[in-house]
């Protein structure tokens, strides 16, 4: 199972394009954590309401689930760019070179394909919100907006994939060791020492 | 053969019998031609139900109007609280015909949606932990777990509602989250509440959830004739079944089960929940009317036909 | 071809599309889009075949596309975020260094003293962390180097904090048991509950064990002894904000102050007011919320990802199938449920903790449910001795605990990578090696909680 892995860079338009791309996507990303701290907030909030002044937060579920769709979604082109989304990768682990990079091409092609149905799908969620209609069971808040999330933060992601693909092709016709913007697997103990590292909060 | 999926959800229960029954009918008139498929959960999450009915995913489905009102407001009249419904047969009544009312079909058809049954659930009565309330002053600042209308007609009451996801009511009255919860009393089983409330309101009436049962319109468009008659002649019997099953199996548990907990019955004089409706009714009702006038809806038409009905 | 895909059965089409999904995932495709695409694939087929392709494949865009906001916004769903974050702010308010501090002194003159104080700090910590892994890391910097000062056996120091990590996912908060309450529709507070007292049962036979092969192997590691009743009192007050916390947190939920979303949001304040005061500044605070970020939205990936391939399967009626065909096997249930937890040992060999529950629970939970004699069944007439609301919680915690065995057994135990990762002077295999005898004291807490479900279930029935 991969965490986090090493993603080496270089001079070319495509190392270069890949940087501002994941400056962006870390953007969102820390968007999606201060929306945990707000959580935080909000449910201390509606406890110190509550039994202060007995007036909670109005509506606090309905924000709650407001506030899910942000941190569940906006993150997940970051993540492949880590490399951070869990697979297993007893059978890549052992490919090497071109037939690696072929496999990895492959891979990313099918979450690509799977990506933009999802992108459809979950636009037409959202339109059908909009268009007819839904609100929020206790204080009628519009759900559209949260739905509209989804398709967004894909679109990201489908992005991100593409410059993968990109990245996975170049590194075919070179037959490269170590090619740049994608994720490498790394061994298990690298990998482990990562994970450790994360919590110095060195992130960045 | 012609089989049709239901999206239920939870389990099966009082509230889902008459779709039981329906199955049970349809397929016993169609010597088996025509089946209905019934899955609790399956299918959808219940809040999504009408988005499946609206592509097709499955043709039968239930859905409660408070859990989107803007997905349905048409509907949302009859979860207006103080309507003066008070038995299941009057709720059946009321909800046909706003069900029937062209401007309500025409909100469902927006969904690909026809209503075909109500799932009528009794009033949503008030248990809860601590003093009983002796009046109507005794609300204020209790806070209650209620949605909606109800909601909306007991801050006017002075208490505080408290929002929550219904799994968590239990241990939130344990713990002195909330001192209160309305529901129906089979929920009030389910949920658990019963199972630590010192009292139980019985008359006070605030109002109830409407469910109704939806069909996807080509779906039934498509049946064979003497298959839609099947279906559509089955309603009836599939409702009596349900207020059969709920007066005479859960409402006949729900009496000894307040005795057996040692639950107060808490029943509001006459003259303090006419104050009550007086003062709560009216502004409600009439934020209701403004609020879908503005969504070109027939609101006051719509409001008269449930008074209209319960004559 | 077309003919025969055209005329399959759901139930075919449920098992040949599983079949798919497993080659997906063995192939390396990330589990959530593996999940997904399979699910998606699935759906295509099973419209296409009701309706023709050309209106089943947009029903079928239409169906999955409804399924991530769905499932994603689930209230309960909202306390995994809050236990991650509280795991990494722990770390920076130095609560473990303290923790494990007291615990030196109080029970290191027991044999093997200092594997002990191990075990017990991580169960301390276990109360305010969420995640196993994330607690392993922390104390194999904190512990490992005081064990190999005093002449532990390395691979036994490795172990003891491999196997220590497991316990925050039973001890509440843990985010696994959150997952695995969404997915069966239990009471996430009753679950969290429930896993306190196995959490602490299995830290018992952890330090029994420790105990044990300190006086059986001489040589293991020497007991810390001569602490001063002084010095004893006078670091409680360091490990006291980690119980301070937990106290908050229990206070919050048992004694009537918020439902376990807001005790667990309440903990993380308090955590992060001390991280604050004890110098954490913007950039570790930054690190530590873009972390938590990343790792709630790999979760919930997977999360919706694998819901898609379970609506699928809703279609397909797959688990009632499943369950069916379990239920109905001519032999002792008991037996039933071995081969089960077998199967999950297996499985967990290869796959993450979430993964696996994620991938296997929608089928084989009904099917558990199904042998223990179904979904209204009293504790009396039941196969295992436990109703069936009682099945559900006692099959979480069996459940989970299989899952966290699967952390510290080879080939991929992600707790004794994080600590072989963290310790460049300790092999992996050095650690699985380490962890071995803490594989044995797991299956020996699994056989209790089998045999005697009142553990699991006493602490939930009080409420
Ligand atoms: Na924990
Ligand atoms: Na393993």
């Amino acid at each position: 199972m991969s965490g986090s892995a090493t993603v080496l860079e270089d001079s070319s338009t495509l190392s270069k394009a890949d940087r501002w791309l994941f400056k962006l996507e870390s953007l969102f990303t820390l968007f999606g954590g201060i929306t945990i701290l707000f959580l935080v907030a909000l449910a201390v909030m509606n406890i110190l309401g509550r039994w202060l002044f007995n007036i909670p937060v109005s509506g606090y579920v309905d924000w709650v689930e407001q506030a899910m769709a942000i941190f569940a979604f906006v993150g997940i082109a970051y993540c492949q760019r880590l490399g951070g989304h869990i697979r297993m990768d007893i059978l890549l682990s052992v490919m090497k070179g071109r037939l690696l990079w072929i496999a990895e091409w492959v891979s990313v092609l099918f979450m690509l394909l799977i990506t933009s149905v999802l992108i459809y799908g979950s636009y037409l969620h959202f339109y059908r919100a909009f268009s007819n209609g839904d609100s929020s069971m206790d204080i009628g808040l519009p759900i559209w907006p949260a739905k509209l999330i989804v398709p967004v933060a894909l679109t990201f992601l489908a992005i991100r994939l593409v410059f993968q693909l990109w990245a996975y092709s170049v590194a075919i016709i070179r037959a490269s060791e170590s090619p740049v913007a994608v994720p490498l697997i790394e061994d298990a103990a690298t990998q482990a020492a990562r994970e450790a590292e994360s919590l110095d909060g060195g992130a960045s | 053969d012609t089989q049709w999926n239901v999206s239920l959800w939870g389990k099966r229960r009082a509230f889902t019998e008459h779709v039981e029954k329906l199955a049970e009918l349809v397929s016993a008139k169609t010597n088996g031609e025509f089946t209905l498929n019934i899955s609790y959960g399956g299918l959808s999450k219940n809040k999504e139900n009408l988005d499946g009915i609206s592509f097709g995913a499955f043709e039968m489905a239930q859905f409660c109007a408070g859990y989107h009102p803007d997905k349905n407001p048409s509907i949302t009249v009859l979860e207006l609280p103080f309507m003066g419904v008070s038995t299941l047969e009057q709720e059946i009544a009321v909800s046909k015909a706003v069900y029937n009312h062209p401007a309500v079909v025409k909100d469902l058809a927006r969904w690909n949606a026809k209503l075909l049954m109500p799932s009528p659930l009794p009033q949503y009565n008030i248990a809860g932990v601590g003093d009983a309330p002796q009046s109507l002053a005794d609300f204020k600042g209790l806070r209650i777990r209620a949605t909606g209308g109800i909601g909306e007609a007991l801050t006017i009451a002075g208490a505080v509602p408290t929002s929550m996801s219904a799994t968590e009511v239990r241990q939130a009255l344990d713990s002195g989250v909330i001192n209160a919860a309305s529901f129906a009393p089979h929920a009030h089983m389910s949920f658990g509440t019963v199972e630590s409330a010192d009292w139980w309101t019985t008359n006070l009436n605030p109002g109830t959830v409407n469910c109704p049962v939806v069909v996807n319109v080509d779906s039934l468009a498509d049946l064979k004739p003497a298959h839609r008659d099947a279906l559509l002649g089955s309603v009836d019997e599939a409702l009596n079944h349900y207020v059969d099953y709920y007066n005479n199996q859960t409402m006949a548990a729900w009496g000894p089960k307040l005795d057996e907990k040692g639950i107060e019955r808490v029943t509001l004089t006459e003259a303090e929940l006419k104050t009550f409706k007086d003062k709560a009714a009216g502004p409600v009702h009439q934020a209701w009317i403004d609020s879908m006038n503005k969504k070109k809806l027939p609101a006051q038409e719509l409001y008269d036909l449930v008074l209209d009905t319960l004559k | 071809m077309i003919e025969f895909m055209m005329n399959a059965e759901p139930l075919q089409i449920g098992v040949i599309v599983s079949v798919v999904m497993l080659v997906f995932v063995l192939l390396g495709v990330r589990v959530a889009f593996a999940t997904a695409g399979a699910g998606f694939i699935g759906l295509v087929w099973i419209f296409s075949a009701k309706m023709g392709f050309e209106r089943g494949f947009m029903v079928a865009v239409k169906m999955a596309g409804t399924v991530p906001h769905s499932k994603a916004t689930t209230l309960s769903l909202s306390l995994i975020p809050t236990f991650i974050l509280i795991g990494y702010l722990a770390y920076h308010a130095g609560l473990t260094k303290a923790l494990f501090e007291a615990a030196k002194r109080w029970v290191g003159w027991l044999p093997g003293g200092l594997g002990v104080a191990t075990v017990f700090s991580t169960a301390g910590f276990a109360a305010v962390s969420g995640a196993s892994v994330a607690t392993s890391a922390v104390f194999a910097r904190i512990a490992i180097p005081e064990m190999l000062k005093l002449g532990y056996d390395k691979r036994f120091a490795a172990g003891v904090v491999a196997a220590g990590g497991t316990l925050a996912s039973l001890i509440p908060p843990s985010a696994i048991l959150v997952i695995y309450a969404i997915i069966v529709e239990q009471d996430v507070g009753t679950l969290l509950m429930a896993g306190f007292i196995p959490g602490i049962v299995s830290a018992l036979i952890y330090a029994g064990l420790v105990v044990f092969l300190a006086v059986w192997k001489k040589d293991l590691g020497p007991p810390v002894k001569g602490f001063t009743w002084k010095q004893r009192l006078e670091v409680l007050p360091g490990s006291f904000p980690i119980f301070f916390v937990v106290f908050i947190i229990m206070i919050c939920i048992y004694g009537g102050v918020g439902t376990p979303t807001e005790a667990g949001a309440l903990g993380a304040l308090v955590i992060l007011a001390m991280a604050l005061y004890k110098g954490m500044r913007w950039p570790s605070l930054k690190g530590a919320l873009m972390e938590s970020a990343k790792l709630t939205v790999m979760i919930f990936t997977i999360i919706w990802g694998v819901l898609i391939y379970v609506r699928f399967l809703g279609f397909a009626d797959l688990p009632n199938a499943f369950s069916d065909w379990i239920a109905g096997i001519d032999q002792n249930p008991f037996i039933t449920l071995l081969f089960i937890l077998m199967a999950y040992a297996v499985l967990g060999m290869f796959m993450d903790a979430i993964g696996m529950l994620l991938l296997t629970l929608p089928v084989v939970f009904p099917a558990v449910i199904a042998l223990n004699g179904g979904e209204m069944v009293t504790a009396a007439d039941s196969a295992f001795g436990v109703s069936a609301a009682g099945c559900a919680i006692w099959f979480g915690i069996i459940v989970v605990k299989m899952a966290e065995l699967c952390l510290i057994t080879p080939p991929i135990g992600l707790n004794c990578f994080v600590v072989a990762g963290v310790r460049k002077d300790i092999s992996v295999q050095d650690v699985f090696r380490g962890a071995t005898p803490f594989f044995v004291a797991d299956v020996i807490t699994i056989a209790v909680l089998i045999m005697f479900p009142s553990i699991v279930l006493w602490l939930p029935s009080l409420i």
